[in-house]
């Protein structure tokens, strides 16, 4: 679904990712962990297509496409999904208009007409249910006002929504209490399938508890120093990150 | 060779960007050309690129003025117990109201207003009165080198309520220049609301000055959309007279191209217990420029006065630009006055936000637009008017 290769990319003159390389295939969960700096949330911007963000040598193919050649509005359509670490709040615009319009771009650019009402009203019931987002959250304007557990809560509504080939979490569990961690993670294994792939980026183990990952990999320096499964999260965790950099550097 | 101070003469001097309030917009193209208030030179027959209701599906009287001049033909006048509502040019000498606001003594365009004068509103609301419907005055402009001087009085007596609209529009090929007054008086318990939107087409320099009297416990409510002009200047003056007034004003502005929106506002507390609240937002497009200066004063006597004001602007491309000045003159101690102004450009964070779930750049941005917008908008009471300047905008700007 997703081959990343020498991935390089900058912000400024800050070069921060420097040759990174994965694959991700349908229905894989990839948790990607890292200390702070290594470059983790770098990933997922340039992956839902950031435009500050510049890729200076690499590739990124999505289903057989350049995904670095598509607008962030088109990667959303073909299937892209970011949920952000720090979601947007956007007074004005009401969550749920904001939802119909993404659907229905969504279903313009696959030549599909807009959603029906009572469609749409059901999809979002089933959804908000699915992440205990109450009516009162999903109606008001986006973001605005909600408790940090809220927003991320609303970043997985709208992955149900949208449903996405890819979803890339940035530290979805950051600003968690232990019940909101819970429900978040309860939507995001509902929405697991054969066809879907997820790259989840946490710095704790603890999220990998609930969502349980086919592969963990660690970045550090922009580039991804070791891969395994599951099991490895339960080592960084208890050993921290240091011995990884000392065997890079033996 | 002859130029407008030929035509209309005056005894004060236009303004120059010398002055403070004329610094940022300048009217010396306006100056160098020569206009007529003479219609019988303007072809005859409404122009049938606008009807006469501009605001599809709303339900008001209607005074329709073309080139300034009242047109019964086009005009629906109310016929209500304790309701006067008839052109000036039909009103009396004896019945005829008394003009008191200074902006003629004080300002070029304020004097040739009461000098050129054509004709205008006589507005009287009896006490208790309530009209069922809003007044709408209609003003089209479509000659070339037009030169229109409407005056508009209203007084709304004690417990009385109106809502009136003004609307100026102009055909495509018209010019010239649009300079109206409306002078307001509400009487204790009374209420007015006024929404005015200019929405003209052509190469019009449209001077509006509104005067407004407020009496005890009175209210006073206006929203003030410039949807399309050439170059347009809104001044507001709000005067609270007697003690717990209320007065809301909002505007919302979007030009674009190379036009030109001017919004001058003056909140004037007198007296104690009054409350106001200030919100206009502006989006700056092409290479449009825009001003706004806001002053409020808040004189000795106004203790406990609560004032608010915010301005909120965006640039939203690289040639344009606004000139944005709050100005608050408080002079009593027991108030509270808060006040916020800001220039900036879209969102980013907030853009890219929206693309990221598949909403595109153009798209986005008018879910922004619409957002900012909608502060203001969705205070105007009418149904009809807030749909139709919904609507152009979208027209205008692709929504």
């Amino acid at each position: 679904m997703l081959k990343i290769k020498n991935l390089h990319a900058k912000v400024g003159d800050n070069e921060i990712l420097n040759g990174l390389n994965l694959e991700v295939k349908p229905g894989e969960l990839h948790a990607i962990m890292g200390p702070n700096g290594s470059g983790k949330s770098t990933l997922a911007a340039v992956l839902a297509g950031r435009e500050a963000y510049e890729v200076t040598d690499g590739m990124v193919e999505f289903e057989g496409t350049d995904l670095l050649d598509l607008e962030a509005s088109d990667r959303a359509r073909e299937g892209v999904f970011l949920a952000f670490q720090y979601p947007i709040e956007i007074p004005g615009v009401s969550n749920l208009n904001f939802m119909k319009a993404a659907v229905n771009a969504k279903r313009a650019h696959h030549g599909q007409p807009p959603i029906k009402a009572k469609d749409f009203l059901a999809k979002v019931k089933e959804c908000s249910s699915l992440v205990e987002l109450d009516g009162r959250l999903r109606d008001r304007s986006v973001n605005e006002g909600f408790s940090g557990g809220e927003k991320k809560r609303n970043e997985i509504f709208q992955m149900a929504i949208l449903e996405p080939k890819l979803c890339i979490l940035d530290e979805t569990d950051s600003g968690l209490d232990i019940d909101a961690l819970r429900v978040v993670s309860k939507g995001v294994n509902a929405m697991r399938s054969p066809d879907r792939a997820f790259i989840v980026i946490t710095h704790y183990q603890r999220l990998l508890d609930h969502i349980i990952p086919d592969f963990v990999h660690v970045l550090s320096n922009g580039i991804i120093v070791k891969s395994g499964g599951k099991e490895l999260a339960l080592e960084l965790e208890a050993k921290g990150y240091d011995w990884i950099k000392e065997e890079q550097n033996a | 060779m002859t130029v407008l101070t030929d035509i209309f003469k005056s005894t004060l001097p236009p303004p120059t960007r010398k002055s403070e309030r004329w610094k940022y917009s300048p009217i010396a193209k306006l100056l160098n050309s020569t206009l007529s208030t003479d219609s019988s030179e303007i072809d005859s027959g409404f122009s049938n690129e606008i009807a006469p209701n501009p605001v599809e599906g709303l339900e008001a009287y209607r005074l329709v003025f073309r080139n300034g001049r009242f047109d019964p033909s086009l005009s629906d006048l109310p016929i209500a117990k304790g309701v006067i509502c008839m052109p000036l040019s039909e009103v009396s000498a004896e019945d005829a109201p008394e003009f008191k606001n200074t902006y003629s003594k004080t300002e070029w365009v304020g004097e040739l207003n009461e000098s050129y004068h054509q004709d205008g509103m006589l507005l009287k609301i009896a006490r208790n009165i309530k009209l069922d419907r809003p007044v709408l005055i209609h003003h089209l402009t479509d000659g070339k080198d037009v030169a229109s001087f409407p005056r508009h009085f209203v007084r709304v007596e004690e417990g009385g309520e109106v809502d009136v609209v003004v609307w100026s529009s102009a055909t495509t090929n018209s010019s010239g220049m649009y300079n109206g007054i409306l002078e307001a008086s509400i009487a204790p318990n009374a209420s007015l609301m006024l929404e005015k939107v200019c929405n003209e087409d052509g190469e019009i320099y449209h001077f509006s000055h509104e005067n407004i009297i407020q009496e005890r416990d009175s209210k006073f409510k206006m929203h003030t959309f410039t949807v399309k002009g050439h170059w347009v200047r809104n001044e507001l003056e709000i005067i609270s007279r007697g003690k717990g007034t209320d007065s809301i004003f909002n505007g919302a502005f979007l030009p674009t191209g190379n036009e030109h929106v001017d919004n001058h506002t003056t909140m004037d507390h007198t007296s104690t217990d009054g409350t106001s609240s200030e919100l206009y937002r502006g989006i700056m497009y092409g290479t449009s420029t825009g001003v706004f200066n806001g002053k409020v004063f808040v004189r000795p006597d106004a203790q406990r006065t609560n004032a608010f004001q915010q301005n909120t602007n965006i640039v939203a491309d690289r040639g344009a630009s606004i000139n944005a000045k709050p100005e608050l003159e408080i002079y009593a101690d027991d108030v509270k006055c808060s006040h916020g102004c800001t220039v900036g450009q879209f969102d980013l964070d907030a853009l890219f936000y929206l693309k990221s779930r598949g909403i595109d750049e153009k798209a986005a941005k008018a879910l922004l637009v619409k957002a900012f917008l909608a502060d203001v908008i969705s205070n105007v009471p009418c149904t009809e008017l807030r749909e139709e300047i919904m609507k152009i905008y979208k027209e205008r700007h692709g929504w």
